[in-house]
């Protein structure tokens, strides 16, 4: 059966892809974001996962406003790196798990998560520019992807109770694949940035450090608040931290942040967490009943 | 409004994209994202009039995007991400952008930020 190890909430600034891909890791603008996706990168190196799952926002670049989807899992075996502008980042296509995609969409639609699919089309940023930094390809991926979007661009946005239990959903469908996966659970998104209006700029670093304590502690006072407290304390795109609380849902109570790391250079917080599930709940092959019984 | 986003009209400066803004700018963005095809972009790059003329923008759209006046962009409902393709292809970072919307010059946006060289 199918585990989930652990879980990483981490920034997904375009910038942080291109520091990667211009090799900027001994730049002193740059050092302090490098240095802290170091335990990142060898923690996974350690666990070895297979798979990880990306909940993660497209940008309007795979997916345009004449159909944004809310939820869309990928279900492809590769996926292409998209071009925003500049053509595609220098790094080899994503690996998709097709396998674990199309037990997710089973899985979901049977507990009545209605998640539409897609394949055959190119990620944007919100899911690589962090991957280059804790899972680097050397030279080809170590692994695989199973990415899932999530809207966050176009109210209605779906509430941050929604994300948790759309987590919770994923977690109930991998730990029922028959498969023995490793699994790591990712969202990526923030922390506090305003890309838009004279409020543009706007960050809060007291609201971040306090959101990163309670995503492990408490992410249910999270989960109660709504979009109007999130754009107030962390900027409209800051309030996309939401994703995080899909990857929380998705990990156990007991979850432990074992690293993390804050650096706000410019205008969006860069912030990376590392989440490692207690051992019984990784090993549990009845995680499934556990996890139902929790709810 | 919905009780997700009740309050937020009160926060300055902030244009929160939504349906309705969507749809109001809905061919000025179809063509801020076209700019993710190498082929509109070479268009856009040797002959910006044709490129204007083949997405069918109004001339005060095409004044707005040929300015880069990314302040004016955003108030018409422009969405940031589909800004951003026009920042890449014209060669503009985001805090070039973010000092735009805020009406500031570059230079003054740097100073309020702790590292101005992270770009």
């Amino acid at each position: 059966m199918a585990t989930i190890l652990g879980g990483i909430g981490t920034s997904h600034v375009p910038t942080i892809g291109v520091a990667w891909d211009r090799k900027k890791q001994n730049d002193p603008d740059w050092a302090p974001l490098f240095r802290g996706y170091e335990p990142v990168a060898q923690w996974l190196a350690q666990k070895a996962p297979d798979v990880l799952v990306f909940f993660y926002n497209d940008h309007a670049t795979t997916f345009f406003f004449d159909h944004y989807p809310t939820f869309a899992l990928g279900v492809g075996e590769t996926y292409a790196i998209a071009d925003e502008g500049l053509g595609p980042r220098p790094i080899p296509p994503l690996k998709g798990h097709a396998g674990l995609s199309r037990h997710l969409a089973e899985s979901l639609i049977e507990d009545e998560f209605d998640i539409a699919t897609w394949q055959d089309l190119p990620i944007d940023h919100g899911c690589h520019s962090p991957l280059t930094m804790f899972w680097p390809p050397q030279p080809d991926w170590p692994g695989r992807i199973v990415p899932i979007e999530i809207n966050v661009l176009q109210h209605p946005i779906p509430t941050p109770m929604r994300c948790f239990k759309l987590g919770q959903a994923v977690r109930r469908a991998v730990l029922s694949y028959p498969e023995d996966l490793k699994v790591v659970i990712v969202g990526t998104g923030g922390l506090s940035h305003q890309m838009n209006g004279e409020r543009a700029g706007f960050n809060n670093e007291e609201w971040d450090l306090k959101f990163l304590d309670l995503i492990e502690r408490d992410p249910r006072a999270l989960t109660a608040m709504r979009h109007a407290d999130y754009i107030r304390l962390g900027g409209t795109e800051g309030a996309e931290i939401i994703m995080w609380l899909a990857m929380r849902g998705a990990l156990s109570e007991g979850a432990r942040k074992i690293h993390q790391n804050y650096y706000l250079p410019m205008t969006s917080a860069m912030a990376v967490a590392v989440f490692e599930e207690p051992r019984s709940a990784a090993r549990d092959s009845r995680g499934v009943a556990l996890a139902r019984e929790r709810e | 409004m919905s009780r997700q986003l009740q309050g937020v009209e009160t926060l300055e400066g902030t244009y929160l994209f939504d349906l309705a803004r969507s749809s109001g700018a809905m061919r000025l963005n179809r063509f801020l994202h076209g700019l993710t095809r190498p082929e509109n972009r070479d268009l856009f790059k040797s002959d910006p009039d044709a490129a204007f003329d083949k997405a069918r923008l109004t001339a005060d759209e095409r004044r707005m995007v040929r300015d880069l006046d990314w302040a004016a962009l955003m108030r018409y409902g422009a969405s940031f991400f589909c800004l951003e393709k026009l920042g890449r292809v014209r060669g503009v970072s985001n805090p070039e952008m973010v000092a735009g919307f805020r009406g500031e010059t570059l230079e003054e946006f740097l100073k309020t930020r702790r590292v101005p060289g992270a770009r």
